[in-house]
């Protein structure tokens, strides 16, 4: 276990480089993650972010850097403990990643199929109870992932993410193409669960009104590395960086910004 | 999963989830004690099944889950809880909960609020029901697929009189395109394949027919066999499974793209632009094809007669002369160009019916093949009963 100011790292990345062909996207990106935080990377398209969480979810491999996972480098990791630290992260993919086979029901039911034995029984109760937290009804645990709208489709990948009570979850743009109301409740519902279930979450976005609402911390990814980390206001008052003064100073950021809306309490 | 203090991590033994039950003065407790997580969720749930539901002797006995052992608990965890409290409840034992931090709190209640939630009743079907529905949708699949392919059949014809009458609606370029990609480049794998039957056909005919001393008609046989019906059926399932599904492929995920209404709005006809440039140039190529898996196959039953016959070049091509009829050359050839209206018609009509997901596109993808290649040889069939019918 890392501890840094009182507090755990439970995700450490150091020195990351990664190049498709000859675009170099990281030249020495570090980042840290503190357990029971909501972290953001922001950034311009183009610069990475989805795939820096494919690097730290083991998707992608890093050129050169370390990624360490509460404590342990990935990289000289045995097989059986990568098996334990994926029961401990839940991913949210950009359209839920939902398996088109199989019902909403089923699909929670995955990872408790694959990693533990567990009654039937108590799957169905768990994965209604998970179905029930992430805000659907309970009919819809027996559609199939094409007959659910893309709001839905999300939320039913987020139970699937939650299905192991992960300690960190990744969510990538996990407010991408839905409703502004839509969003907001997604939004309500990421800082919920944060609570309950003591999440630390990893999430990519480009939502402004996300960052500013739900997010403890922001990492800024520009110039091929990550060149600030704070929380949105301070972000939004020093920008010190023409990127980032672009971003949070805009028209939409100051749209977005708490002072026109309260955050949601944390 | 929650943890009583993020700073420690516990021994293993203390990990180990427990509990007992305890009566003192008139409350019921349930001492929790370890690590009430998912993955010890499977045997929490077999011991808490065991233990029997206390009945309070009066009704001033109450319950109490005391969770003050408790190292880490997740939903699992605490729906295990939940579910043992309500039990309690139902006897009549007012059950609370102690020793709860604040963050267990937090989830305990929100499990305790979730967990009533009514389910769904699932309808099953019945077995035979199942049966019944099924063969009964299957029929009238078929039915309606004729239906459909006789209405495109006339879509199409109606859009090919509309383009001779304004011949400028006639595209070219497309048309080359596809006569490039549909003709010339199968022609190294049909050639391949017809030739390496015509081989196949010859060398078994001789050891069948050899008992017989009748081994040099195999000749005959591979003759008559390729240019009939070998060359066409194997170009015309070879150009199905290759060409037809790459009508249905292009055509719906153009579909599943939007791209077919927007081409509407911009006034732009799809039975133009992209369904009869196909057929139309299914129906140039595979004549020609034909013809050359038919010369494909003729040759590859010369070099296995040359083989195992010792018959060269010469006295080969002189033997074909004396078997080979004009007529069974053309018998062959007159149901290319059929087979590739069927191949064509079906490939652009199973493109059209894909809806908006990847799945569905797969679908029609397979279900293009093997009803272009059944209705192909449905057709060879038919074909076959004409021809001996009028003594060609």
């Amino acid at each position: 276990m890392i501890v840094e100011n009182g507090q755990e790292v439970v995700i450490r990345v150091r020195g990351l480089a990664k190049s498709f062909g000859s675009h170099q996207i990281w030249d020495g990106l570090d980042l840290d993650v503190y357990r029971g935080e909501i972290l953001a990377i922001v950034g311009g398209s183009g610069q990475g972010k989805s795939v820096l969480m494919r690097v730290i979810t083991g998707l992608l491999r890093p050129d050169s850097g370390e990624v360490r996972l509460f404590g342990q480098n990935v990289k000289t990791i045995s097989p059986q403990d990568r098996l334990d630290i994926e029961r401990r992260w839940g991913i949210l993919f950009q359209d839920g990643a939902l398996f088109s086979a199989l019902t909403v029901l089923q699909n929670i039911q995955v990872p408790m199929r694959e990693h533990l034995n567990l009654p039937q029984a108590m799957m169905d109760d768990l994965a209604f109870l998970k179905l029930s937290m992430v805000g659907l009804p309970p009919n819809a645990a027996y559609k199939f992932p094409s007959e659910l709208s893309g709001g839905m489709r999300k939320r039913a990948g987020l139970a699937r993410a939650l299905a192991l009570d992960p300690e960190v979850v990744f969510l990538d743009e996990p407010t991408a193409g839905l409703d502004p109301i839509g969003a907001s409740d997604f939004d309500r519902l990421i800082r919920k669960l944060q609570q309950t279930l003591g999440l630390t979450v990893y999430m990519v976005t480009h939502d402004l009104d996300t960052i500013f609402t739900v997010c403890d911390r922001v990492a800024v990814l520009a110039e091929k590395r990550i060149v600030r980390t704070g929380s949105p206001a301070e972000l939004q008052h020093h920008p010190n960086h023409p990127w980032i003064q672009e971003y949070f100073c805009g028209e939409r950021a100051r749209a977005a910004a708490p002072g026109e809306r309260p955050r949601i309490p944390a | 999963m929650l943890k009583r203090d993020h700073q420690v991590v516990l021994p293993t033994q203390a990990r180990a989830p427990g509990f007992r039950v305890e009566l003192k003065g008139t409350t019921f407790r349930l001492v929790a004690t370890g690590a009430w997580t998912v993955a010890e969720a499977a045997r929490l749930d077999r011991a808490l099944k065991r233990l029997r539901v206390p009945l309070p002797p009066t009704p001033d006995f109450t319950g109490e889950m005391d969770i003050a052992g408790i190292a880490e608990i997740d939903t699992a965890g605490a729906m295990l809880l939940q579910r043992t409290a309500a039990a309690w409840e139902k006897t009549g034992l007012r059950t609370r909960y102690a020793g709860a931090t604040e963050a267990f709190g937090i989830l305990i209640e929100e499990v305790q609020r979730r967990g009533h939630a009514e389910r769904p009743q699932v309808d099953r079907r019945k077995p035979l029901q199942f049966l019944t529905e099924d063969v009964t949708k299957a029929l009238t699949g078929v039915w309606s697929d004729a239906v459909q392919l006789t209405a495109f059949l006339g879509e199409v014809t109606a859009g090919l009189g509309r383009m001779i009458r304004q011949p400028w609606r006639f595209r070219t370029t497309s048309f080359i395109h596809h006569l490039d990609h549909t003709g010339f480049r199968a022609v190294p794998i049909i050639a391949l394949i017809c030739f390496l039957i015509g081989a196949v056909v010859m060398q078994q005919g001789v050891v069948q027919l050899k008992p017989f001393g009748a081994e040099p008609f195999a000749v005959n046989m591979v003759a008559i066999l390729a240019l009939r019906e070998v060359g066409i059926l194997l170009t015309a399932i070879m150009v199905a499974g290759r060409s037809g599904s790459a009508f249905t492929a292009e055509i719906g995920s153009m579909k599943m793209r939007e791209e077919i209404d927007a081409m509407r709005t911009l006034g732009i006809d799809p039975m133009d632009t992209l369904v009869l440039p196909r057929i139309l140039a299914l129906v140039v190529a595979l004549p020609l094809l034909t013809f050359i898996g038919d010369l494909m196959g003729l040759a590859g039953g010369g070099v296995m007669a040359f083989a195992v016959l010792g018959l060269d070049a010469s006295n080969y091509i002189d033997k074909l002369r004396d078997v080979v009829d004009f007529q069974h050359f053309m018998a062959g050839m007159i149901k290319a160009p059929f087979a590739a209206v069927i191949i064509g018609l079906v490939g652009c009509l199973e493109g059209l019916k894909v809806e908006g997901s990847a799945e569905s596109l797969g679908t029609h993808v397979t279900s293009a093949v093997v009803k272009a290649i059944f209705l192909v040889i449905i057709l060879d069939a038919v074909f076959a009963m004409f021809l001996s019918g009028i003594g060609v």
